[in-house]
């Protein structure tokens, strides 16, 4: 059975409005799944809390600019050398969104023990000398170790009910290649209740199952594919284009404070339908397509 | 937005502090931030393991001249992509380009941080912050109170793991009193806690920070107090300018050497990676 949807139909069908953890995948400005996150927002879907990656960039402010969550779970949340993310940083300074307070290892880890279903995961010493638990004390706790008698601290298990994640290519059933950087978004299909899925391009499983190594997120974890070619943007996403810095710039200016980044998401989704916005970056897309000397994807899916 | 002085606490390119502080900026044959990769390099040896994180185009001629100098077997780890030995050039801004994964191999991000558990294999790690305090603890957290933040930071990322790996390099675009503090605010990532009596009890994995290198200096760690101590100034800054810019009583020896200046075979090799001039500053 085919999965793949229109991404209007694919947000009505598995993003309910209220919904209550959503985790998009994508690390800093790669491959952050963008055309899903605005079709969320076109569609009024809230979010009772937000799981990025170890970085989350774009994927998590953009939401936060169009007022859709209420807390977020996050380690990080910026534009990496271009400078802080603006709505994350006035929400949490004006006490708008709640932030449950994470580093890299306990998301990781606790992605892994949400898909294992493990009750809690054991972490490494060290996280219990920063301020990092005693002001999260929903996600980290302590235990005593079984085997050892000492005290360690432990991390809850991270169940999304939603993944949006972002793939070079999949087949119609969702056996899907990420190209590049991995990140944690394997993690979080395998985690999350509800996977949606959009790529670059939708190929036939012939073609898909050349590379079963390379193919690193199985059919069975995925409920829908979207075809949306440039649907990261303005993020990069591997093995096609590069991010756009000018325009995460002007995002940054106009979002400089909550009135602008309305209009901001007023202008550019809100009243532009996906299609039309694609049609519109079409141009700066082909500026920062991977040139010719850059990897080609099939010597960069290899890995998981 | 550039006039935020904590836009970007590892910013690439210009730094207004770094470019008051030296009258003759203009007249040296290399940029702060090519100084600043060599003396990370300088510290680097051949057996070692090393990983970086969000923006570290720094670190990353660092570990790849350390390479490619006295440093052959050296492993370089860009977390984000999780290449491994990335064949740089062009030096990139993002830790996660598509670009890096030109490499030697490459790990999973699980892997990379499944392996920053159990501290015997990767030896260094390159950190920052917002805040560093007098004992080398970083925040990326947030200044001001907690729940009431002056400054909300982007997070934390991986600096807990400070606390677990063998050398812990610290780097930093921003010398000034705001991000020079006593005490940080929100401590997320472990330096020598709050001293001898707290980092002993602890009894971390890691050997703490060795180094902190800013625009203006370099900085160690008094081995009785563990606290900083400055270390070199670098050509062209006074002791005076780097004891006004730390906000908290810097140990100052009786004679502080200046910075060594990169050799010409550095610069050029640094040159040759960095072909797109990310380090090359104003």
């Amino acid at each position: 059975m085919s999965k793949v949807l229109a991404i209007s139909e694919a947000v009505d069908r598995f993003v309910p409005n209220g919904v209550g953890l959503v985790t998009v995948g994508g690390m800093h400005l790669h491959n952050n799944p963008m055309a899903l996150i605005r079709e969320v927002i076109r569609q009024d879907r809230r979010i009772k809390r937000l799981l990025t990656s170890p970085c989350g960039a774009l994927n998590a402010d953009l939401l936060i600019a169009a007022g859709m969550i209420d807390e977020i779970a996050t380690s990080y949340v910026g534009f990496e050398h271009i400078g802080l993310a603006p709505c994350f940083r006035r929400a949490v300074e004006g006490g708008t969104v709640k932030v449950l307070e994470c580093d890299e290892a306990y998301i990781t880890h606790g992605l892994y023990a949400g898909a294992g279903g493990l009750p809690f995961i054991a972490l490494p010493k060290g996280i219990e000398f920063t301020d990092i638990p005693k002001v999260n004390k929903e996600n980290y706790s302590f235990t005593t170790d079984p085997f050892t008698g000492n005290q360690v601290p432990v991390g809850a298990p991270l169940k999304p009910d939603v993944a949006l994640l972002h793939a070079y290519e999949a087949d119609t059933h969702g056996n899907a290649v990420v190209a590049g950087g991995h990140f944690v978004d394997r993690y979080m299909a395998l985690a999350s209740k509800t996977v949606l899925l959009q790529v670059e391009k939708v190929v036939s499983t012939e073609e898909i199952s050349k590379h079963p190594q390379g193919t690193t997120i199985p059919g069975f974890l995925v409920h829908a594919v979207v075809e949306v070619p440039g649907g990261c943007y303005p993020t990069a996403s591997h093995g096609a284009y590069q991010f756009d810095d000018q325009e995460i710039v002007r995002y940054m200016n106009a979002a400089k404070d909550d009135n602008g980044a309305k209009e901001y998401v007023r202008e550019f989704v809100r009243d532009t339908p996906e299609h039309e916005y694609l049609h519109n970056a079409a141009g700066r897309l082909s500026e920062l397509r991977y040139g010719d000397g850059s990897l080609p994807v099939a010597l960069s899916d290899r890995k998981m | 937005m550039g006039m935020d002085p904590y836009l970007s606490p590892y910013r690439i390119g210009k730094c207004e502090e770094a470019m008051t502080a030296s009258s003759n900026e203009y007249s040296l044959p290399f940029s702060r931030n090519e100084l600043m990769a060599v003396e990370l390099a300088n510290r680097l040896r051949n057996d070692d393991v090393t990983v970086m994180g969000t923006a570290s185009a720094i670190p990353q001629v660092a570990c790849r001249l350390a390479q490619l100098t006295h440093a052959p077997d050296l492993y370089s780890i860009a977390g984000g992509t999780c290449s491994v030995n990335p064949h740089l050039g062009p030096v990139v801004s993002s830790c996660c380009d598509y670009d890096l994964l030109r490499a030697d191999t490459s790990l999973s991000l699980n892997d990379v941080v499944l392996l920053e558990g159990r501290a015997d294999v990767l030896t260094v790690f390159f950190a920052g912050g917002l805040q560093i305090d007098a004992y080398g603890n970083c925040n990326l957290v947030s200044v001001g109170d907690y729940a009431h933040p002056a400054l909300r930071g982007p997070g934390t990322v991986g600096l807990p793991f400070l606390s677990r790996v063998g050398r812990v390099l610290i780097y930093t675009q921003s010398h000034n009193p705001r991000t020079f503090v006593e005490k940080v605010d929100f401590l997320s990532g472990p330096g020598f806690l709050r001293g001898p009596a707290d980092w002993k009890a602890a009894d971390l994995p890691g050997g703490g920070p060795q180094l902190v290198i800013t625009p203006l200096c370099t900085m160690g760690f008094d081995p009785d107090s563990l606290r900083m101590r400055l270390e070199t100034v670098h050509p062209g800054v006074e002791v005076e300018q780097v004891r006004a810019a730390t906000g908290f009583e810097l140990i100052i020896p009786d004679s502080v050497p200046v910075t060594p200046e990169p050799t010409s075979e550095q610069l050029s090799i640094i040159r040759t990676i960095d072909t797109n001039g990310l380090l090359k500053g104003k």
